[in-house]
């Protein structure tokens, strides 16, 4: 017997979700109460969230942009939380009006607003599913339609990989990821970086999202890039958000602020 | 108020480079920095125009700040940084001077500032609602989902997953709903149990998968063959129909032979023609009075008879046959508990020498001393232990009990008769049955010389495999007596008999009854010769034959005649307890 794999009772605005906070540090509206109280604790905790989550953005915006001027045309946002301002598809389908973008998140209420977002958008479609089920994903209907897996697809797995603990095996989500794509392929990670200078402030953010449903587990540059096996990493590596191809050389400094560890890989034939 | 004049170079650009800063880092732009600055540009060419319009036109403002809102440049330190570089640089960077210049940028920046917030506001408002509605279409997509999932349970609670006919749960629902709550005119109910004959062969010899799809075809078939009624698998290759509102047991028959015509058609399956038939047990009757339990179980044994009939066939229920075989069934229940109780005793039939007419042996024969039914020959028990298996122990008893009484009858002078006992097959097939009779004779004292084991022809057919050959040789080599019983009513065949280590034939009843004076009955003559032949045949193989069912003394003269060595029957004696046979030898 298969139980639904969600319940009502698991759409509950009294209590914070990752997504929603995410909305609310990039200046959305798209978030409730207890989403806003959580924020605000995470805020008072580490007053550059605003900011990482801003760089985390623009990161995303720079990547996608030079995903689609190498010539890639589908994308696998996961994770991709609440749509806001600057959401894949729309960079994608600037560059190329035929790119093809599934979302998927594993946020009910995420995954209902996408759906809003992205109504008659032929070549865009959003998923509830969750990242540590790799297999349902790739073999999930609407990910099929839209994803040729023959071709080059972009994995794009980013500002959410510290939701993943350790004990959820990531390594091994991106190695079913990884073996499901075409040579040509671009994995796109980014996530909470180590930073010695801010252990107070982190230790601080790990609680505040102890009250969500998806605990914080901040990595090292080295266990970030380890996720690449496989891959070769682009230029410039993994690094600070900021310094992946700033458009400008004063948007690169004081890099380490924005919190966030991101990097893009190539899977060569 | 006059037109401003323009001391300084007009730097649009330098203005817009300064806003872009101010301004970047205040909430996430989805733009590049030139990008960015190129908007503010624009934006500033408006407000350097607002300025200069006569009349001030405070909508420019307004759309200002708007438009910054739009870019997402929306966010209270975005307001406040443009607030303070368009008071700090726009006058200066665009070289604006005039009387009333400050009154007018003033003007100009609460429109600017009253267009941002109405933007802002408007679309706080407009993202809580969408989040709102999200959380709400979200909601319902969850219940619906659970809905789905419970209508999928239920469906899968009641239905066949190999099939998706209703299941046993379903069906047993419906029968009871049936009988319980009869509508007008539905006073009675029939049900069809269905079963395809051989339908092992088709999993043993093509595989499970193969089996798998013809019961999907059958039910197929079985669901468009019967319309309304309604059809459920039971499990296996076992279906049943309800057929309600019945008017008598034609209605049933026509669903009956309507199903058995639709499962014999042949099937295509998996490259295989595969022909199948099915049988089919019918019970019908009034609801009143009855139960879905009595009803399931009826049709069930109904359903047996069918298939003994041959199958291919269906069956109607008969009370009266089901009387006797429940009958037949609580009989062979209480054989285990009979035997504890020692409700089994012996009775021993002489075997009496035609030569001499000395008593050379008994032949052991159980009855039950029923507490109800009070004394049951074999026949209407041993047939039961056989089909229950409950022969081995009960023939494991007999044998015991035979060995212990027959050890205890002492000579009259001559030799002691020796006891014969019956072997079902089962109990030759056991691999212990050697040291079951060694330790016998050992535990009682009985000379091997004195027992004789019994074998039918048709045990030996059955037995046929080496192992039970091996101890029948064995137990010969102890000195035991083998005996075939009731030889010539089965194959007869004599090639056995080459390769057994038997020591007399029991020739069948049937032969001796047809020993009658020759004129008055021409066929005797025949049996007489059969007789006869096999008698020289058996001495011919050095065997001794017992001629059975002897019960006249014209009989008894006859085959001693012949040369047989010994008779059974009414003649020499009827069954009797030991004490009373042994009498007759003192």
């Amino acid at each position: 017997m298969q139980r639904p794999d969600w319940a009502p009772d698991d759409i509950d605005v009294e209590r914070p979700s990752v997504a929603r906070m995410y909305d609310y540090y990039l200046g959305g509206s798209h978030n409730f109460a207890a989403d806003r109280v959580a924020a605000r604790a995470m805020v008072e905790a580490v007053p550059d969230a605003p900011l990482m989550a801003q760089a985390n953005r623009a990161f995303l915006r720079r990547v996608v942009q030079y995903l689609g001027d190498s010539g890639i045309r589908q994308f696998l946002d996961i994770g991709s939380g609440i749509p806001t301002v600057g959401n894949v598809h729309e960079i994608a389908q600037r560059a190329a009006p035929d790119a093809r973008v599934v979302y998927i998140d594993v946020d009910p209420v995420a995954v209902a607003h996408s759906q809003e977002i992205l109504a008659g958008n032929r070549n865009a479609a959003v998923v509830r599913e969750d990242l540590r089920r790799p297999a349902a994903i790739l073999r999930h209907p609407e990910v099929t339609r839209l994803i040729d897996f023959s071709q080059p697809v972009a994995v794009m797995v980013v500002a959410v990989l510290h939701f993943i603990p350790h004990a959820d095996h990531p390594e091994e989500t991106l190695r079913t990821l990884r073996a499901a794509l075409a040579p040509g392929s671009h994995l796109v990670l980014s996530q909470a970086g180590e930073d010695g200078r801010r252990r107070a402030e982190q230790v601080e953010a790990e609680r505040v999202y102890r009250r969500t449903d998806n605990p914080l587990c901040i990595r090292s540059r080295a266990e970030l890039t380890a996720f690449f096996d496989g891959f070769t990493l682009v230029d410039p590596g993994v690094v600070w958000v900021p310094q992946w191809r700033p458009e400008t050389p004063e948007s690169a400094e004081d890099a380490e602020r924005a919190g966030f560890l991101g990097g893009v890989g190539r899977l060569d034939g | 108020m006059g037109e401003p004049v323009t001391p300084g170079a007009s730097c649009p650009g330098t203005f817009a480079r300064a806003w872009a800063k101010a301004v970047s880092g205040t909430s996430y732009l989805p733009m590049t920095q030139a990008q960015l600055e190129e908007m503010l540009q624009r934006l500033t060419h408006r407000l350097a125009a607002a300025l200069r319009a006569e009349p001030f036109d405070p909508r420019v403002g307004h759309q200002v700040g708007a438009e910054l809102v739009a870019a997402h440049i929306a966010s209270a330190e975005g307001l406040g940084r443009t607030v303070e570089v368009i008071q700090l640089r726009l006058l200066r960077d665009l070289g604006l001077v005039g009387d009333d210049i400050s009154d007018r940028l003033a003007r100009l920046l609460a429109t600017v500032t009253t267009g941002y917030a109405r933007a802002l506001r408007d679309r706080t408002l407009d993202e809580q609602e969408s989040i709102r509605r999200a959380a709400m279409v979200a909601r319902v997509q969850a219940e619906r989902a659970l809905r789905d999932s419970e209508s999928r349970f239920r469906h899968q609670a009641t239905h066949d997953p190999l099939t998706d006919l209703p299941n046993r749960t379903l069906f047993t629902d419906r029968l009871a709903a049936a009988i319980a709550v009869p509508g007008r005119g539905a006073d009675r109910v029939g049900v069809c149990f269905l079963d395809l004959d051989r339908f092992k062969v088709v999993n043993d010899s093509l595989g499970h998968q193969v089996g798998d799809a013809l019961l999907v075809q059958v039910a197929q078939r079985l669901r468009r063959a019967l319309g309304d009624h309604l059809v459920a698998r039971l499990g296996g290759d076992e279906f049943v129909i309800l057929v309600e509102r019945t008017g008598g047991t034609d209605d049933v028959v026509e669903a009956a032979e309507a199903a058995l015509a639709a499962v014999s058609e042949p099937a295509l399956v998996d490259g295989h023609e595969l022909s199948v038939t099915a049988s089919v047990g019918i019970v019908e009757r009034p609801v009143a009075g009855t139960t879905p339990g009595e009803l399931m179980r009826a049709a069930d044994s109904t359903l047996h008879w069918a298939k003994a009939a041959g199958g291919a066939r269906w069956a109607l229920f008969d009370p009266a046959r089901h009387r006797t075989e429940l009958a037949r069934y609580a009989l062979s229940a209480a054989i285990p508990a009979a035997l504890d109780r020692g409700e089994f005793f012996l009775d021993y039939q002489p075997l009496t020498s035609l030569r001499d007419g000395t008593l050379l042996g008994v032949e052991a024969l159980v009855r039950w001393r029923h507490p109800e039914l009070g004394v049951l020959s074999p026949g209407s028990f041993i047939g039961l232990a056989e089909e229950t298996g409950l022969i081995v122990r009960l023939g494991g008893w007999v044998l015991a009990e035979a060995c212990r009484e027959a050890e205890s009858w002492a000579a009259g002078g001559g030799p002691a008769p020796f006891v014969s006992v019956n072997l079902a097959v089962r109990q030759v097939n056991r691999p212990d049955l050697v040291q079951e009779v060694r330790g016998l004779l050992a535990q009682t004292g009985l000379p091997p010389e004195r027992l004789q084991l019994e074998i039918t022809e048709s045990t030996m057919m059955s037995a046929g495999a080496e192992d039970p050959v091996r101890a029948l040789r064995a137990l010969n080599d102890l000195g035991v007596r083998i005996a075939i019983d009731d030889f010539g009513t089965g194959y007869s065949n004599l090639a056995y008999l080459r390769d057994l280590p038997v020591t007399e034939l029991k020739m069948a009843g049937e032969f001796v009854t047809g020993l009658r004076a020759p004129q008055v009955d021409p066929a005797s003559r025949t049996d007489e010769r059969i007789l006869a032949s096999l008698v020289s045949l058996a001495h011919a193989l050095d065997l001794t034959v017992t001629a059975e069912g002897v019960e006249t003394a014209d009989q008894a003269d006859l085959l001693r005649a012949i040369g047989c060595d010994a008779g059974q029957g009414w003649h020499f004696g009827r069954p009797a307890p030991a004490a009373r046979i042994l009498e007759q030898i003192r």
